[in-house]
């Protein structure tokens, strides 16, 4: 843990220790030292930095036990371990990354945030700490998280933190940045005292004395209550003392205090260290600590909602700000597009997770168990010559079972909402070299779904069934539109496969009920088309027809037939009911054709007046009229 | 252990229990509560290529490491079931269990004392004609009315099976879907012939999420696991494949491991249901083996924990919350109870 001086040169000596110290004193959330780059000329990137907000788990448990500023030490550590891991696990995709003492899912948004920082480099001139360095001036953002990008580029990265304020001031050819998650207003002071702060001399290490005492009320559930209280009762009447001699020891009034504590502390690391002047400076660590234990229980009392990776950082980014912004992209994430959704799905899926649940450990090999322990070094020798096909059982159960059902023919898909049926859209993950083939082809598959739709075939999904269908049923029609055009008729071009009752009209193609496709014995599904092309052509005898084409009622006699459709919208009984009426009209119906599709009852009624008595069709049509779809809503399409 | 309920031949020795059923099995599901007025449940669906198959309810006792069969609880399927289950634990267990069947549509069957009999028989299609046969389905432990099938038409759907009724319909894939499974009460995944293991949540009906494609496009996926222990964590294989993906949804595209110690192809995958990191695999050269997913991977791969040799390829694969200590396979005609 040592020094941890970064060996990125132009990073003074014991620089991490000042900023830990004085990011402590102010009791900000974090510092950034950032340095000229001496790899990359003109820029400015991670030097060192202190973590000191709030975090979520301690994992480890200490042997040793350490105090404040030395946890902190080690936290700051351990994020930057996590980041060098990470940034090399990307590098080189390994199943697992090299383990860090840290993972992911262990860190707070605001050390995310920082750890996040130590992948920006900046130009001088650009971004906060860029421009604080050519100024040669600190520079104060308050409400850093509402910040516009072109002013502070990480700003929607601080949202995520809760970072407020940013503070940057030049230091030693290089820029110190720190940060808060509170709202503090600009206060030359402050920059001043933590100045002052860095350019001290030795941080004290004896400080170790205290370390039992002190303990790590970081993390309220590894620390016993009762270690609370003795704190407590051991610094209370120091507490009051100090409350005399100097007002206060809250953040923003350190002046007055400087320099005594300044001498204290050195007195310390000569070892003669009155009680008096340890305790304060315990109560200085104190202070911090109890600052950061509230924070600390809050963090840990709070449901654990965020996403817990890198790309959430990154994606919450992308997806707030459509327009880009102009930071350097960090580079330890991947760009990926459009999963803000996936991003809300990750978050439900695992704030409901239960992931420390440790089970009972398992036994391996046991005489009593069936299972015998795996001996290494066993590569398998694939079974080649294993007769007959792999998987067979469970390809069989998937493939064949399913089409072993007399009907199993698929229900016409039937795209878009229509009917509830809902399309996903699917978005994909880091798959940037397959999004435009993938999104051609689920648009090909839009469109083979709307011309399934279309075409009145029976056969499967599959896309080559589709084609074939569309091919036939073209050919078809263009035979007919042949025929009707040499003709000179206009014919009845429905493709219903009916009986036509007689040959009333001289229709050259009324076998049109043979049309090829397939074993019809699914009705006609092409809604759309059919009605359409609906146009009821009377030849002899009288038809009564009110509007051409897309009628929901006609009538049609020749002799003492009677040829009724008609279309009305399906309830139940309906069906009943028009039938009754049909006889009450003293009309023996011998053939009823009827389908429900859409909730649309298409019929057609063959009948036969019975008795000498002979209607007209208006009179017919006048009486089936109350069932019949209204005409505004002739066409459910 | 003979008592006068017809037995049938059950081999015994001490660490597995055998039944030996007078037709090939393929479906099995273990009962996940147990009552006091019966041991834990395993249903067994026949695998006839023809139109008559069965389902019969066997009871095991662990005490007595015997399997006894009851007369009175079986009844007919027409052809194989695709796959049977059990209503997952509930707060008040009622006296008797649900039974869920799928093939041509989702069936639901009251297992009594003595007898079972037909609940419901969910079919969504709108005419009476057609259906779609389905493939799998499974059975939302969460929020137990919850039943999502999925079939060969490329749709899934999500069944209320409170209100006999379709809840939604999706098209979930390209091509037939052949696998589905719930990770919380809204979401689930499906995996299909196309090779995309896909996430949909029923909150957002307009997009799903691609989290794996199989590496040679358009090999399908066959059977997916998710880890309801973990749900990080989710188990697929892929056709003619001897090798168990495992998927961390967090990263999609990458599998996080591909176990690879199968000398034939892999059939079945479940995970344990009370670690978080185990996961036992079968498949066609006769072996069960329980991996433990490690924090980091050796060079070589991921080996084993343990294995176990069966007398045939191992079919069905299914390793229960209510009996942690105890994996049921089903090869050939047999089904067998190991202890873990």
């Amino acid at each position: 843990m040592a020094s941890g001086m970064e060996n990125q040169g132009k990073v003074p000596a014991n620089l991490k220790k000042k900023l830990a110290l004085a990011v402590r004193k102010i009791q900000w959330s974090y510092g950034i030292f950032w340095s000229i780059s001496t790899r990359q000329p003109g820029v400015l990137e991670w030097g060192d930095g202190y973590y000191n907000g709030d975090i979520k788990t301690r994992k480890t448990i200490q042997a040793v036990e350490l105090n404040t500023d030395q946890i902190g030490m080690q936290r700051s550590e351990q994020l930057r371990e996590l980041y060098e891991s990470l940034s090399a696990g990307e590098s080189s995709p390994q199943v697992r990354r090299p383990s860090a003492a840290l993972s992911p899912e262990d860190l707070t948004d605001t050390e995310w945030y920082y750890l996040v920082c130590m992948s920006f480099i900046y130009d001088i001139g650009q971004g906060l700490p860029g421009r604080t360095l050519t100024t040669g001036q600190p520079t104060w953002l308050c409400n850093a998280h509402y910040a516009d990008s072109k002013v502070f580029s990480r700003s929607l990265l601080a949202k995520s933190a809760s970072i407020q304020t940013v503070v940057c001031f030049p230091f030693l050819g290089g820029v110190i940045e720190l940060g808060v998650t509170d709202l503090v207003l600009e206060d030359p002071g402050l920059i001043h005292h933590v100045k002052s702060t860095l350019l001290e001399i030795q941080y004290p290490t004896a400080s170790k004395k205290f370390s039992a005492l002190i303990g790590d009320t970081r993390n309220q559930d590894d620390v016993d209550i009762l270690d609370h209280d003795i704190l407590d009762a051991k610094l209370v009447p120091v507490v009051r003392e100090l409350d005399m001699a100097s007002p206060d020891t809250c953040s923003n009034d350190f002046e007055a205090n400087q320099l005594p504590e300044n001498s204290f502390v050195v007195e310390v690391i000569n070892g003669v260290a009155s009680q008096a002047q340890s305790w304060q400076f315990m109560d200085d660590e104190f202070s911090n600590c109890l600052h950061h234990s509230v924070n600390s229980s809050d963090c840990i009392s709070q449901t654990i909602v965020e996403p817990t990776n890198l790309r959430s950082v990154q994606d919450d980014d992308k997806a707030n700000d459509p327009q880009g912004c102009d930071y350097t992209k960090p580079t330890l994430l991947e760009s990926e597009n459009g999963d803000v959704h996936y991003q809300s799905v990750l978050s439900s899926l695992l704030k409901t997770s239960h992931q420390l649940i440790i089970g009972p450990h398992f036994q391996r090999g046991n005489k009593e168990l069936s299972f015998v322990a795996w001996k290494k070094g066993r590569f398998p020798s694939r079974q080649t010559t294993q007769g007959g096909t792999p998987q067979r059982v469970l390809k069989r159960i998937l493939f064949q079972v399913p089409r072993m059902y007399d009907n199993a023919l698929e229900s016409p898909l039937e795209d878009g909402r229509e009917n509830g049926v809902w399309r996903p859209e699917a978005d994909e993950i880091g798959l940037n070299h397959a999004v435009s083939e993938r999104k051609r082809k689920e648009k090909i598959n839009d469109r083979l779904c709307i011309l399934k739709s279309m075409v009145p075939s029976v056969s499967k999904v599959d896309k080559l069934s589709i084609l074939d269908d569309t091919i036939v049923y073209l050919r078809e029609l263009q035979r007919r539109v042949e025929e009707l055009e040499s003709c000179g008729i206009s014919m009845e071009v429905e493709a219903k496969s009916r009986r036509k009752p007689h040959d009333m009209v001289e229709r050259t193609s009324d076998n049109c009920g043979t049309h090829v496709t397939g074993s019809g014995k699914k009705p006609f599904v092409n809604k759309r088309k059919a009605s359409d092309i609906d146009s009821m052509e009377l030849e002899t005898n009288s038809v009564v027809q009110t509007d051409v084409p897309a009628d929901n009622l006609t009538v049609k006699i020749n002799d003492r037939i009677v040829l009724i459709e008609m279309r009305c919208s399906w309830r139940e009984g309906v069906l009943l009911e028009i039938i009754n009426e049909v006889n009450n009209l003293h009309l023996d119906s011998h053939s009823v054709q009827s389908s429900t599709i859409d909730g649309i009852l298409y019929l057609t009624i063959n009948s036969k007046f019975t008795g000498t008595a002979v209607m007209s069709a208006a009179t017919i049509k006048h009486a089936l009229q109350r069932f019949a779809l209204k005409r505004g809503n002739s066409s459910p399409f | 252990m003979e008592n006068s309920t017809q037995e049938s031949h059950h081999l015994r020795s001490e660490n597995s229990v055998t039944h030996e059923s007078p037709y090939p099995l393929y479906a099995m599901a273990v009962s996940s509560s147990p009552s006091r007025h019966h041991n834990h449940r395993i249903a067994l669906g026949s695998f006839l290529e023809e139109y008559t198959n069965r389902v019969d309810v066997v009871s095991f006792d662990p005490d007595s490491l015997s399997i006894k069969t009851h007369p009175g609880l079986s009844f007919d399927h027409p052809y194989p079931p695709t796959k049977l289950m059990f209503h997952p634990p509930s707060s008040n267990p009622s006296k008797s269990d649900l039974l869920a069947s799928s093939g041509d549509y989702l069936r639901l069957w009251e297992v009594r004392e003595n007898s079972i009999e037909s609940v419901a028989v969910l079919n969504n299609s709108k005419t009476s004609e057609f259906c779609a046969p389905l493939t799998s389905f499974d059975w939302n432990e969460i929020e137990p009315k919850r039943i999502g099938t999925c079939s060969i038409d490329t749709t899934c759907t999500i069944w209320d099976i409170e209100k006999n009724a379709v809840e939604t319909q999706l098209i979930a894939h390209d091509k037939e879907v052949y696998d589905i499974a719930w990770g919380e009460a809204r979401v689930f995944a499906s995996v299909s012939a196309d090779g995309s293991v896909r996430i949909f949540d029923l909150r957002d009906k307009e997009h799903s999420t691609i989290i794996y494609e199989s590496p040679q496009p358009d090999t399908p996926l066959l059977r997916l696991a998710w880890n309801k222990q973990d749900l990080r964590y989710m188990a697929t294989i892929l056709m003619d494949s001897n090798k168990v993906v495992i998927l961390d949804i967090r990263s999609p595209a990458l599998p996080v491991a591909e176990l690879e110690r199968h000398r034939a192809s892999v059939n079945a995958i479940a995970w344990a249901p009370h670690t978080c990191r185990h996961i036992c695999s079968a498949g066609d050269d006769s072996q069960a083996l329980i991996w433990e997913l490690p924090t980091v991977a050796g060079p070589n791969g991921i080996d084993p924990m343990s294995m176990y040799s069966a007398g045939s390829e191992i079919n069905q694969l299914q390793w229960c919350a209510a009996q942690p200590d105890w994996i049921a396979i089903s090869f050939s005609n047999k089904m067998q109870l190991l202890k873990v």
